[in-house]
This record gives C-alpha cells, sequence and structure tokens, in this order.
C-alpha cells in the first residue's frame, strides 16, 4: 500500500516536472480519440441513414381498377406465402385517394386537377416490402413470374441505387477513416514511447540512485507505467467532455438533414457511453502501458 | 564475511580486468583496496554490488552466493551493502535529509522508520543542522557525509567506499575517513578503493594492492606499495 502510494507519487512529480511533454502526449492521444469517435459518428449516421431508407423500400403491384376484392386479397395471400417478403399491404382506389390528397395537399394545381377529373383516377395496389434488401431482387424476379391479368402495372422503382450510394459513402469513409486511425494510433505509440523515453532520460540520475539504494525494478519502472495510465486517463476524460458538446451541436443540422428518418447520434452515444469510451480507454491504456514498458526496458538501465 | 575465489572478467574489448582474484575479507574488517587506474578495483566493487558479472570464480558476501544471483535478488543484496562513490550521486533537487530518506523511501520502509532512522544517522554524519540544505548548499565533505548517512540507512553490515576523497581537499578527505573508522567500530566492514597514498599509509590496516586485475599484495597494517 505503502509502495503504491510511493509510486503513485513518483509518478504525478514525473509528469509535474515534464509538464510540456505531458500535454503533448496528452494532445496526441486526444486527436487520436476524436478521429476514432469522428468516424464512429459517421458510421452511426451512415448506418441509421442506411437502415432508414431499407424500411422505405417497397414494391408495388398496380391492379386493374374494376378488379373484385376477393381477386386483389387472393393474389395478396398468394405473395404472401414467399419467404421474402415482409410484409404486404392492400391499398383500395378510396385509400390511395385519401394518400394522394394528403400527400399534395399543398399543391392545389394538382388537387384542381383531380377535382376537374370527376373521378377517382387511381388503381388499387399491393405494397410489398421485402424481408432481406440484399434479396430483393430475387423478388421482383419472383414477382414478375406472376402471370395474373388483374395486374396492371408493376412498379420496381430502384431505391437500391440510393442504399448502393449510402452503403458505397460509408465503406470509403470507413476505410480513410481506417487509415486515419491506423496513423494517429501509431504516432499516439511512438509519441508516449518517446515521452517515456525522455522522462527516463530527464530522471537517469535518480534512477541510477534507486537503482544503487536497493530499488526493485517495479517500483523504477511502475511510476513510468503509471504516468501512461494517466495520460489514457486524461485524454479519455477530456474526450468526453469535449465530444458531447460536439454532438450536441449537430444533431439539430443531422435532424434538418435526415427529416422524416430517425437518426439520432447524441441518443446512441448516450445510450453506448460505456461500451464506446470503456472500450476506448482500454484500447489506448493497452498501447500506452505496451509503450512505456517498452521503453522503460529498454532504456531503464542506467 | 566475503569469499572471493578464481574471480574472473574480460570486457568485451578483451581486456581482463580481473585475473583470478582470490581475497577473504573477515567481518568488521577496514581494509583499503589500492591500484592505478585500469588495475580492477572499480570493477571488484561492482561486481560486490551486483552490477557486474563475473566470467567465472565464485564470490560469497556471508552466506549468500553472488555470482548466481538473480535479476530480483540485486536489490535486496545493495540493502545490505552500503555505497559511496567519489561524485557524491545526490539528488540536486533534494534536501540532504530526502536524499537520506530516498533510500528508505524506494526499498518500501515506512514512514515511522524513516522518521526515526534519517535523524539518527544525520547525526552521526554530523549533519543534523544541515539536514534542509540542498546538496549545492554545501561542501564536498558534507555531500560525501550525506552519501554515507544514505549507505548507512540500511543498517549495512559492509560499506564499500569507491574513492571517497577523491573530490575533497586534504581536511575534508581526511573528516570522511575519520567518519569511515568510526563506522567501522560499530562493527560495520568498510572496504575502502583509493589511490590516495597519504591516506592508505597514515590507516595503517590490512591493504590489498592490485595491478592489471591481479592481487599482487596483500599486507596487515600496509603500506601503499605503488
Amino acid at each position: 500500500m505503502l509502495s503504491l502510494y510511493r509510486i503513485i507519487k513518483f509518478s504525478f512529480q514525473d509528469i509535474a516536472r515534464n509538464v510540456w511533454l505531458s500535454i503533448a502526449t496528452i494532445t496526441i492521444l486526444l486527436l487520436a480519440l476524436f478521429s476514432i469517435n469522428t468516424l464512429m459518428t459517421v458510421r452511426v449516421i451512415s448506418d441509421s441513414a442506411s437502415k432508414a431508407v431499407q424500411e422505405k423500400i417497397d414494391i408495388s403491384l398496380y391492379i386493374k381498377p374494376e378488379t373484385p376484392e376477393s381477386e386483389i386479397l387472393a393474389l395478396k395471400a398468394d405473395i404472401s406465402k414467399s419467404a421474402r417478403v415482409k410484409n404486404i399491404v392492400y391499398v383500395s382506389r378510396e385509400a390511395a385517394l385519401i394518400d394522394f390528397r394528403e400527400k399534395y395537399k399543398n399543391n392545389q394545381e394538382v388537387l384542381a386537377a383531380l377535382k376537374e377529373l370527376g373521378r377517382n383516377p387511381l388503381s388499387p395496389s399491393l405494397t410489398i416490402v421485402p424481408s432481406n434488401f440484399a434479396e430483393s431482387n430475387l423478388l421482383i424476379n419472383e414477382l414478375r413470374m406472376i402471370d395474373k391479368p388483374i395486374i396492371e402495372s408493376r412498379d420496381f422503382s430502384d431505391n437500391a441505387v440510393v442504399l448502393n450510394k449510402i452503403n458505397g459513402i460509408t465503406k470509403r469513409v470507413n476505410e480513410v477513416g481506417l487509415f486515419i486511425i491506423m496513423i494517429f494510433i501509431l504516432t499516439s505509440l511512438l509519441v508516449v514511447y518517446n515521452t517515456v523515453r525522455v522522462a527516463i532520460y530527464t530522471h537517469r540520475q535518480e534512477i541510477e540512485i534507486m537503482r544503487l539504494v536497493g530499488a526493485s525494478n517495479s517500483f523504477i519502472y511502475l511510476p513510468y507505467v503509471f504516468s501512461a495510465f494517466i495520460y489514457t486517463l486524461f485524454s479519455t476524460l477530456i474526450i468526453i467532455i469535449l465530444f458531447y458538446p460536439f454532438l450536441t451541436l449537430l444533431q439539430p443540422y443531422l435532424e434538418v438533414f435526415f427529416m422524416g428518418y430517425n437518426v439520432n447520434i447524441l441518443s446512441y452515444f448516450v445510450t453506448n457511453f460505456w461500451s464506446v469510451f470503456g472500450l476506448q480507454f482500454a484500447v489506448v491504456l493497452v498501447i500506452n502501458v505496451l509503450a512505456s514498458l517498452f521503453a522503460v526496458s529498454r532504456y531503464a538501465k542506467v | 564475511m566475503i569469499t572471493i575465489k578464481n574471480a574472473s572478467k574480460t570486457y568485451v574489448n578483451k581486456v581482463k580486468v580481473l585475473n583470478n582474484v582470490d581475497l577473504n575479507i573477515e567481518a568488521g574488517e577496514f581494509i583499503s583496496i589500492v591500484g592505478q587506474s585500469g588495475a580492477g578495483k572499480t570493477t571488484l566493487v561492482k561486481v560486490l554490488i551486483g552490477e557486474e558479472r563475473l566470467d567465472g570464480g565464485q564470490v560469497i558476501v556471508g552466506d549468500w552466493d553472488i555470482t548466481k544471483i538473480t535479476g530480483r535478488e540485486v536489490p535486496f543484496l545493495r540493502r545490505q551493502i552500503g555505497v559511496i562513490f567519489q561524485d557524491f550521486k545526490l539528488l540536486p533537487k533534494k534536501t540532504l535529509a530526502e536524499n537520506v530518506a530516498f533510500a528508505l523511501e524506494v526499498s518500501g520502509g515506512s514512514s515511522a522508520k524513516i522518521n526515526k532512522i534519517v535523524p539518527s544517522v544525520m547525526k552521526i554524519v554530523g549533519l543534523e543542522d544541515k539536514k534542509n540544505r540542498y546538496p549545492d548548499e554545501v561542501s564536498g565533505g558534507e555531500k560525501q557525509r550525506a552519501a554515507i548517512a544514505r549507505a548507512l540507512v540500511h543498517q549495512p553490515k559492509i560499506l564499500l567506499a569507491d574513492e571517497p576523497t577523491g573530490n575533497l581537499d586534504a581536511i575534508n578527505a581526511n573528516e570522511i575517513i575519520d567518519l569511515l573508522l568510526r563506522i567501522n567500530k560499530f562493527g560495520t566492514t568498510v572496504i575502502l578503493v583509493t589511490h590516495n597514498k597519504e591516506i592508505v599509509n597514515h590507516l595503517k590496516h590490512r591493504v590489498i594492492t592490485m595491478e592489471h586485475g591481479r592481487i599482487i599484495s596483500d599486507q596487515e597494517n600496509g603500506k601503499y606499495l605503488l
């Protein structure tokens, strides 16, 4: 207990005596953590956007207006037997008209044209949601095979293009981000290693005397390892303090950009606080401790 | 107390610094090891504190064969052998008392033990009134006395003094030798490594003379031969 207290005391003395070096180390670690969290933010946003678009993917079969409802429901039952169908909704002519009016309630020209027409021009339809986005093409092929005279037209408008674009961007961001993270992790390793090396150089006389008067190796090494723990703790705490206001500022812009979609980056980081920052703390701690141990084992032999 | 048998050591540049050295030192002895630079005196000191390993031979301190000592055991050996050097090896940012206490702190000594032992060793070396001074505020002799105080905090059975008067004037040098003699009278074995002829001749104790890594003379009440 007493040794632990003295190890901590020597560690804080070391940090204080090399205060600028300590600040530089924490700054580099902060940059690394900030880049990791920014990449994670981009990933969460793109994942949310991708899911939101996937949920809105549907395929519509338009039915001839005069078809009896029983035949439409029979077709619906047939299609829903497919394992590739997650959900199928029958939209009657009347319901389609209500939806149409709601959609164009602010467009007087469209509404006037509809009124002038004097009848409901819309067809009943079956809206089909695929169970798996990746297999939507197979579902479309299945639907193309259906040869029923009641089918007026088929709308396979390809939302997949949008999704592919989002996924493509996400993939690119991840690749570039991973490269940036690797650079930052490598930089952090070198910086911590050099910080400990410089600390050992400035304390070489003290280390020599420690050895001379019978200090154990662990007593000589552990203050530097504890300093690595302090650098990790401070950089993680500072990134938490900086990142939440950053997310709070970002959230309103995201809400405007993804209007109609549920993209809440702040709630993601609040819900996953321990897994996100706990994991980051653990990984950075392991990196720092390894760099410290490597430096002390190499340079603390005075 | 200390038995050295056939000790040999060759450095990587093939210089043989210890060549079949045999030496026996009894508990409570005061011996001087003399010789010119490169004779092997300092290497012998380094071997005794576990800083250098022998290529061949055996060194036994008490019942402990330190030629077989592990890295983990070296700190325990150093707590049993006090060492002082020509350049004092004091920390400039610590007071004399803090320098002395440091030896106990790093070896896990309790605060109560530190508060008890440090003032008493400062008194033995005559620095009780200068305990709060920093090394650069005191004379060379006082720095060496502080180093001796630090060497004494573990109450070692052996005190190794490697050229302790090398940086001191004659008056301070004599004070340090008197202090080492007093410590020896308490029962501590003192091994003085020096090339100061006047001091050795004045001491009239056992003198070991080394040359080219060999012991060429071992005299009771000896004189400086070279």
